[in-house]
């Protein structure tokens, strides 16, 4: 393998590739910003595997491949080693996996990339790493909570990591009440929380990562699988905030109804009360007893009234006329109406036999019928 | 007498290169866990103060420097003590190095002496290095020379960065190693 091309002149080869490339492929602007500005990043996975990463699906299409060394052995003894899985995306090379018997810790890490497009190639800038400095251990697990005196919690754990004894650990932990996270450093798998409040209820959460005594890095593990504590850690916590929807939903609804349900009893038991609620309808049925019962619902008869003006009101009612005239005066005198000429009955009417002619009136029934 | 004489001096040869002092130092084994705990509670935090007097010295007069001969200070597998002992007896001649700050000499003085010690090793006998560490038990430092005026690039600082960083590194490796 060659060796690696100078700083500079990389840096011009690199700038008329990536033009080259990005005008075949017509990709934007942003594409070379993105390229310009992605590094390789390489990561020891709790010192079983390792992965680097050098770019993504944005970066420009070509043929990417990874080489790779150690020193020791000396710089013109080394023999690059090409990825021997590699990590792709849409197809592209973006990354490598190397298992655990390629990774060699504490000599210098050198790799390149070399990336080929229509025939050109392009080495992109070698990077020296330190892997021991890149190890990212796996989080804790088993996490567990005991009670050792007196409002004194003790939280103790496990490493998935080979070598414990190189690890530091952050706790982090914060109670039902807390609006805020406290995190404090433990040097072994054990942490003591000095005062607790049993009316609370916590959450702890753990991380580790490779110590000062056995490397240099800042890389910490993911946070733990919580564990929580709180009075039977599920219970009290849960049952205090079922408190007030228990309170609301249920209590406050059962008084009420009780409440209402002992008014209504009390509306009807007290009549006084149930009187200005519920007026009484006047009930005019005695006035009218005589009426239904002495004289069977006959009204006229219970009023009072001549049996004469309830026979007009019949609808075959058939009066009789009463009528009056003046007889013909005596000798002497003349008579109103001559001899023949006698009064003529009204149409309709029957006219009853002349009375005796004697002086004075004289009355006839005539009858009428109405129509 | 012939025999005699050819005896004499050929059988005093051998006892001669025997009783030589071996350029390499020796070491007396000591349990690791004693090293271990020395080294963390004890020499981690001055190797951390050396590392920070180091890095306020730029590096750009060590670059073309770096990839020269890094094997040089190269933690062996299996055999981090002796490594140790290499690189601790090779950062004592930065003693009287006059172009390195005063203070920075004395604190790479005082870690490569306590690893020594901690290791329970020692360097050549015949070496003036060895004198540093008793100079370094007196409480001034007036034994030290005064610094030179200063100059732009300095490569023996670059080889003391070097070596700081790997005696470093090597001690990392023993802690992985004994913590299985």
């Amino acid at each position: 393998m060659d060796s690696p091309l100078s700083p500079s002149s990389a840096r011009k080869e690199a700038g008329m590739f990536l033009t080259l490339i990005l005008l075949l492929s017509g990709r934007s602007q942003r594409a070379m910003a993105a390229q310009r500005q992605q590094g390789v990043e390489c990561i020891v996975f709790n010192d079983e595997y390792l992965t680097c990463m050098w770019g993504s699906k944005e970066m420009p299409t070509a043929n990417y491949s990874l080489y790779y060394w150690y020193i020791p052995p000396r710089t013109e003894n080394h023999m690059p080693v090409e990825c021997k899985h590699y990590l792709q995306e849409e197809g592209i090379n973006t990354g490598c996996w190397f298992n655990h018997s390629e990774i060699i810790q504490f000599r210098t890490f050198y790799i390149h990339i070399n990336a080929t497009h229509e025939g050109r190639s392009l080495v992109i800038p070698t990077k020296a790493m330190k892997l021991q400095d890149l190890v990212k251990p796996a989080p804790p697990v088993n996490l567990t909570i005991q009670n050792i005196s007196n409002n004194q919690l003790q939280l103790t754990w496990d490493s998935m990591y080979n070598k414990p004894r190189c690890l530091e650990y952050a706790v982090r932990y914060k109670s039902n009440k807390d609006t805020r996270w406290t995190e404090h450093l433990a040097s072994g798998k054990i942490f003591s929380f000095p005062s607790v409040d049993y009316e609370k209820y916590y959450t702890f959460y753990v991380k580790s990562k490779i110590n000062q005594y056995c490397g240099t890095t800042q890389l910490w593990s993911e946070w733990s699988v919580p564990v929580f504590w709180g009075n039977n850690a599920t219970d009290k916590g849960v049952a205090e905030k079922q408190a007030p929807w228990f309170w609301i939903h249920v209590v406050l609804p059962t008084a009420s109804l009780m409440l209402i349900l002992v008014l209504v009893i009390l509306l009807i038991r007290m009549e006084r009360v149930w009187v200005i609620f519920m007026p009484r309808i006047p009930n005019p049925s005695k006035n009218f007893d005589e009426l239904f019962n002495t004289h069977q619902g006959n009204f006229p008869e219970w009023a009072g009234v001549s049996k004469d003006v309830v026979e007009s009101f019949k609808p075959n009612y058939n009066e009789s006329f009463c009528h009056v005239s003046e007889l013909p005066p005596k000798e002497g005198s003349s008579p109103l109406w001559g001899g023949r000429d006698k009064p003529r009955a009204p149409p309709g009417r029957s006219s009853a036999p002349a009375s005796s002619s004697s002086p004075g009136l004289i009355l006839s029934k005539k009858s009428y019928v109405g129509v | 007498m012939f025999h005699v004489f050819f005896r004499s001096v050929f059988g005093i040869l051998p006892l001669f290169i025997v009783l030589l002092p071996v350029n390499s130092s020796t070491c007396v084994m000591e349990n690791t866990t004693v090293i271990r705990e020395k080294y963390e509670n004890i020499l981690s935090h001055d190797i951390e103060l050396l590392e920070n007097m180091s890095e306020e010295y730029r590096d750009r007069c060590c670059r073309n420097k770096r990839h020269e001969n890094p094997s040089a200070f190269f933690c062996n597998d299996s055999q981090e003590i002796r490594s140790l002992q290499n690189m601790a007896c090779d950062m004592l001649k930065f003693f009287y190095k006059k172009k390195i700050n005063k203070d920075f000499r004395w604190q790479t003085a005082r870690v490569s002496c306590m690893t020594l010690e901690i290791l329970h090793c020692r360097c050549d006998r015949e070496s003036k290095n060895r004198k540093v560490c008793i100079l370094l038990t007196q409480p001034s430092k007036d034994t030290l020379e005064a610094q030179s005026p200063k100059k732009k690039c300095c490569q023996e600082l670059c080889e003391l960065k070097e070596t700081i960083a790997s005696l470093r590194s090597c001690w990392n490796k023993f802690e992985k190693e004994i913590a299985r």
